[in-house]
């Protein structure tokens, strides 16, 4: 098997034609990761694990799994 | 008209707000800089309909409105990295007003100002690895085989198939040790399952890497590298991203 090739193979320097990233890696970011500021905000989903729950069980939905068990259970730093 | 909230995409530093010129956010409406303390928040308004607690529950069922948002948010973090050091918000982020964001940026500056201390001059990479040793093949019991065979059979692939994915997770983490050596921070994620990715073979690993920009040809090396030294798994890179996943305040 071979490596996906690089948005930018010679390294770096085709970054504005990168493909977008991938929805599910997205997603991972957008709601796993990020700044979070609570206090005066007035809408944020930190905090609110249910809604992300919510949402992965609407991801696996859509991508047809029967089942979620597996995905995005756990996040750790290193 | 309908109530408006603002919506907060990410806080740079060093930006000049008429770089900002012509960039569009979500509803295609523009962006504007709201600025404090060396920061500038990236903000555009949105309808509370939409964003407001009642619009964002109702909305967030809904996967093709879910998408359209993480896009959209995406897009503008994406400029804004180009032009300055950025620190990505997490999805729906909304104020009331540009005073709250004002307000807040001031209150959380040192906070946001050691979050892009660490992610200015670096890039995200995505680098996962997987591999088909777990999958089971295809090998019908032959013809007159007892049931003993058949269970002997069954049991022999079942440990080759523990092996592969053994192996596979260290190949995984050699692949790992030797591209976090070239990073400034990693993260490990969850593996995604492959009707999520559309990439085949089981992930091992998937993980994120806070790479200096200086050094983004030598990780493409690196990760060719990996690629080529190890045919048993697939590699799969992406990047150069926004630092996405090392925006995070201290004790997130």
């Amino acid at each position: 098997m071979t490596a996906t090739p690089l948005a930018a193979p010679s390294g770096g320097a085709a970054q504005s034609s990168s493909p977008p990233i991938a929805l599910v890696d997205l997603l991972d970011r957008l709601l796993g990761t990020g700044v979070v500021l609570s206090g005066d905000v007035l809408i944020s989903l930190a905090g609110v694990d249910l809604v992300e729950v919510r949402l992965r069980a609407l991801i696996r939905t859509a991508a047809g799994e029967e089942d979620g068990d597996e995905y995005g259970d756990e996040y750790g730093d290193e | 008209m309908a109530e408006q909230g603002r919506y907060l995409y990410a806080v740079c530093r060093s930006l000049d707000i008429a770089a900002l010129d012509g960039l569009r956010g979500l509803g295609d409406r523009p962006v504007e800089g709201v600025e404090s303390d060396g920061l500038v928040g990236l903000v555009s308004a949105v309808d509370l309909d939409e964003y407001g607690e009642d619009g964002l529950r109702r909305n967030l069922e809904r996967l093709d409105w879910l998408e359209t948002a993480a896009r959209g948010h995406d897009a503008v973090v994406q400029a804004a990295a180009l032009l300055a050091p950025t620190a990505p918000m997490r999805l729906a982020t909304i104020f009331r007003d540009d005073d709250g964001v004002r307000r807040r940026l001031g209150e959380q500056a040192a906070r946001i100002h050691t979050v892009l201390d660490r992610v200015e001059g670096h890039e995200e990479w995505s680098v996962k690895v997987l591999t088909h040793a777990a999958e089971s093949r295809p090998e019908p019991v032959g013809a007159g085989g007892s049931g003993a065979d058949y269970l002997r059979q069954r049991k022999q692939e079942q440990e080759s198939r523990d092996t592969g994915l053994r192996d596979a997770h260290l190949v995984a983490e050699r692949v790992h040790d030797a591209l976090a050596a070239l990073a400034v921070a990693t993260r490990r994620l969850a593996p995604q399952d492959s009707r999520l990715t559309g990439l085949s073979g089981t992930m091992v690993h998937n993980a994120a890497y806070l790479v200096p920009r200086l050094r983004s040809d030598e990780f493409a090396t690196a990760v060719g590298r990996a690629a080529t030294d190890n045919l048993d798994v697939h590699v799969d890179a992406r990047g150069p991203w926004p630092p996405y996943s090392f925006a995070m305040l201290d004790d997130q």
